[in-house]
């Protein structure tokens, strides 16, 4: 067989559509309150419409926030299409602003990048391709042509190619000897965490941070496996419950161990899922009829190339010269999680290049504390703030300005060192995909 | 299948362990850390005391600004002027704890920006006192507080001043701003002493909103605050000042503000070695660090950055005022903003990442 004959079954063999439906289902809810949590905590103030300046990700500045009461009125909009996609209504337009909108917040501000926000994105960007909304949906039951109790493979199967990526690019990014032999960072965070309850005294035990960092390798690079062989599955799932539970606890990381312990439930068998189902949903809905494809080689070549970016992606950094870790270039959408503890202090001066008098700014007149704090150890977004400085002076009144940065970035613990000439006027740099060769080298 | 697999995971789990354990031997074995004896250090031994000692030299302020309105002449002026010095000195002392009962609440702010904003906007007051409204019913912080006391009672000579208060509405308008500052100090001790204290030593905790955090956190804002505030705007320093504004000194009218800043910095150098009023050192930010791995390092780095601090602060002389010296002694004052601005690495990321407290409240990056 080629291995175009051998890929062929996981893409286009029928299968029942119950764990899409579940998968469907649990992501709108999420999203759903995820969202509510959002507007509830205040962050459209704080994150979007207080901040003076906002980064922007590499070609992205045109991405602006709106006013507060739009907003709010966006999140709103927001929610209304994740219960859309939860309870399979409207289905398509809903899967296309939870797209949409939840990519377009993101955008705004790069400080606020998570991985599990960009993962968010691209589950909704395929759940818009996706025909979960035709078994155990509002859709199916108004409009009985739409019903369908099975389809081909790959829609299931490229949430669990998506799912096991994030999983074993996690793993595979912990492998270094920062993390397994030196035990960092866990080794600051946590004894930390050492008052929680039962856990705790645990966690203050000298060897604690081997053992975490060990376990949540092996556990992120066999995961995706365990969870795919049947034999394994239940055994895996418990794990995945009890890691994120415990990273939940541990850390502050909002409605991500929800997001992963929810969306993990598509590798459960369709029986599994049937059982789930079948007593919600009228016999009449679960008619046996199989979704066509119509454009079979178009599909697998547009699926191929989806899981070839998310494949090579994440590798670019083999690109650049130095340290993965200090200079962050090629760091974002690969999956790099809690990987380590970096911290900066960034001053910033501003000189007019007329008559040379040099002023220090307030990094809290143009920014919220977790801008600045992100700011300061990425030099991507310590170039932005430049720039954006540059340009607030010059519109002051100031001629010809030129801003340097004296920038301490401490990694792992070690002593802060400068990240790059504190003379260099910062003006003077564009951001872009090439090297940062004006970063100072890291050891 | 599953059986092996957990023994080699737990295999190698201990095989590292032993590894690291060899590694660890050659160095002292590694006590946890008690926060809590930190935080009673700090709540029962430090704060407290420092709270009731702003209190009672407020409340004293008080009854010296009641005297003088009563009856005013040189002798009343002068005792409500030493007893506004003591009690804002002795505010410096506790200027640093703006969380819990000192941190912002629904309208009100911290109680350093509600009872030390400056510097007082006095084309206010001089509108407040001549319209006879001492009512302070607005929301503005620069009519009040420590600093339109220091106004009224020092910009002018002793004679032109006891002559202005023969004014009823000034007078009015003083007790008016004397007594509310008593009662926010009041409020703010009594808060600390009923009930807050027993909340921040039990809570333990290193995320956002523990007492670590908030202590932390506020504790480096104070520091970013003398440095900037205090220092850097007045000298014209703040990017976009096109000169020296010497006038935007603290407690300007008082000419205290070389004496503040020593004891703003005093304060907080105080906090790193956790030592009290009294000068006993207890357990503090310094004890905590030397419990870590690296702690040593930074311990060593941030004294010898503070040894500086104190080296620049002390080459001042004590007269003529800062605001007269940023003209007379500008170059000396630069130098202790540059090693202030050196420290600040130190205290703001260094400490921090060192000890893996959480100070902002946004999601993190989750595995």
């Amino acid at each position: 067989m080629d291995w175009r004959a051998r890929l062929s079954p996981y893409l286009f063999d029928s299968n029942h559509i119950a764990p899409l439906t579940t998968f469907r289902v649990v992501f709108g809810a999420l999203m759903l309150f995820s969202t509510l949590r959002f507007m509830l905590l205040g962050w459209i103030e704080d994150h979007y419409t207080n901040p003076v300046f906002h980064f922007s990700y590499y070609g992205f500045e045109w991405v602006k926030p709106f006013s507060v009461d739009a907003m709010y009125a966006l999140h709103v909009l927001l929610c209304l299409a994740a219960i859309g996609v939860m309870l399979g209504a409207f289905y398509r337009i809903s899967a296309v602003l939870v797209f949409v909108l939840f990519t377009y917040f993101e955008l705004i501000d790069l400080t606020y990048y998570l991985n599990h926000y960009y993962f968010v994105s691209l589950v909704s960007l395929l759940l818009i391709f996706l025909p979960a909304h035709r078994y155990g949906s509002i859709d199916a039951w108004r409009n009985p042509s739409l019903r369908s109790d099975h389809m081909p493979a790959y829609a299931i199967n490229i949430l669990k190619f998506q799912l096991g990526l994030v999983y074993f690019y996690a793993g595979l990014a912990k492998i270094n000897s920062t993390w397994l032999i030196d035990a960092m960072p866990l080794r600051i965070w946590l004894p930390a965490a050492d008052q929680l309850p039962v856990l705790g005294p645990f966690f203050a035990w000298d060897y604690a941070p081997w053992v975490f960092s060990w376990a949540g390798m092996l556990y992120d690079v066999s995961i995706p496996f365990l969870l795919l062989w049947r034999k394994t599955r239940v055994m895996a799932y418990l794990a995945v419950v009890g890691f994120h539970a415990v990273t939940g606890w541990l850390f502050q990381i909002g409605v991500f161990p929800l997001v992963m312990i929810g969306a993990t439930l598509i590798f459960f068998s369709e029986e599994w899922h049937l059982r789930l189902w079948k007593p919600l949903i009228h016999p009449s809905q679960t008619e046996k009829k199989e979704t066509a494809i119509r454009w079979p080689s178009a599909l697998a070549t547009v699926i191929g190339v989806y899981c070839l970016f998310q494949l090579l992606f994440p590798w670019r950094f083999v690109l650049y010269p130095g340290n993965l870790f200090w200079t962050e270039e090629g760091y974002r959408f690969g999956w790099r999680v809690m990987l380590m503890e970096k911290a900066g202090t960034a001053t910033f001066y501003v000189r007019d290049g007329m008559d040379g008098r040099e002023g220090v700014v307030f990094n809290d007149d143009f920014l919220n504390p977790h801008q600045e704090k992100q700011m300061a150890m990425q030099p991507d977004m310590i170039v932005q703030f430049a720039h954006f400085l540059g340009e607030h002076f010059r519109q002051g009144g100031m001629s010809d300005p030129r801003v340097r940065a004296e920038v301490y970035v401490t990694l792992n613990g070690a002593p802060s060192k400068l990240l790059f000439s504190d003379t260099l006027n910062l003006l003077t740099v564009t951001d872009g995909w090439a090297p940062k060769t004006w970063l100072y080298a890291h050891e | 299948m599953r059986t092996p697999l957990l023994y080699i995971s737990f295999g190698l789990i201990v095989l590292i362990s032993a590894i690291a354990g060899c590694k660890k031997d050659d160095s002292e074995p590694t006590a946890p850390f008690d926060r809590r004896a930190m935080l009673v250090n700090y709540g029962q031994n430090i704060i407290i005391p420092a709270v009731g000692i702003a209190d009672a030299s407020t409340a004293q302020l008080n009854t010296a600004v009641t005297a003088f309105t009563a009856s005013p002449n040189e002798t009343t002026l002068a005792a409500a002027h030493s007893a506004w010095q003591q009690a804002y000195l002795d505010f410096m002392k506790v200027n640093s704890f703006n969380f819990g009962p000192g941190g912002e609440a629904g309208l009100s702010k911290s109680i350093t920006e509600e009872v030390a904003t400056w510097p007082a906007n006095t084309a206010l007051i001089e509108t407040n006192i001549a319209a006879g409204n001492s009512a302070l019913n607005d929301f503005n912080r620069d009519n009040r507080g420590f600093h339109a006391l220091d106004y009224l009672l020092f910009a002018e000579d002793a004679a032109a001043t006891l002559a202005a208060f023969a004014d009823a509405n000034r007078r009015a308008y003083l007790t008016a701003v004397s007594n509310r500052l008593a009662n926010q100090m009041s409020a703010f001790n009594a808060a600390w002493n009923n009930g807050y204290l027993a909340e921040f030593i039990g809570n333990t905790g290193t995320d956002v909103g523990s007492s670590t955090s908030q202590l932390y956190n506020e504790f480096v804002k104070s520091f970013e605050a003398l440095k900037n505030f205090k220092v850097a705007l007045p000298l014209g320093l703040r990017a976009g000042q096109t000169q020296a504004e010497p006038q935007l000194v603290e407690a300007r009218y008082s000419a205290l503000s070389l004496a503040c800043l020593r004891a703003h910095h005093e304060a907080l150098v105080d906090l790193w070695y956790g030592r009290n009023f009294a000068g006993t050192d207890g357990i503090g930010w310094r004890e905590y660090i030397a419990s870590v791995d690296g702690g040593d390092a930074l311990i060593a780095s941030t004294e010898a950055q503070l040894a500086q601090i104190d080296a620049a602060l002390n080459a001042l002389p004590d007269s003529p005022s800062f605001e007269a010296q940023i003209d007379s002694n500008f170059d000396a004052l630069n130098t202790l903003h540059t090693r202030l601005q050196q420290h600040t690495r130190f205290f703001k990321s260094d400490m921090s990442s060192l000890l893996g407290i959480t100070i902002t409240f946004s999601s993190g990056d989750g595995d």
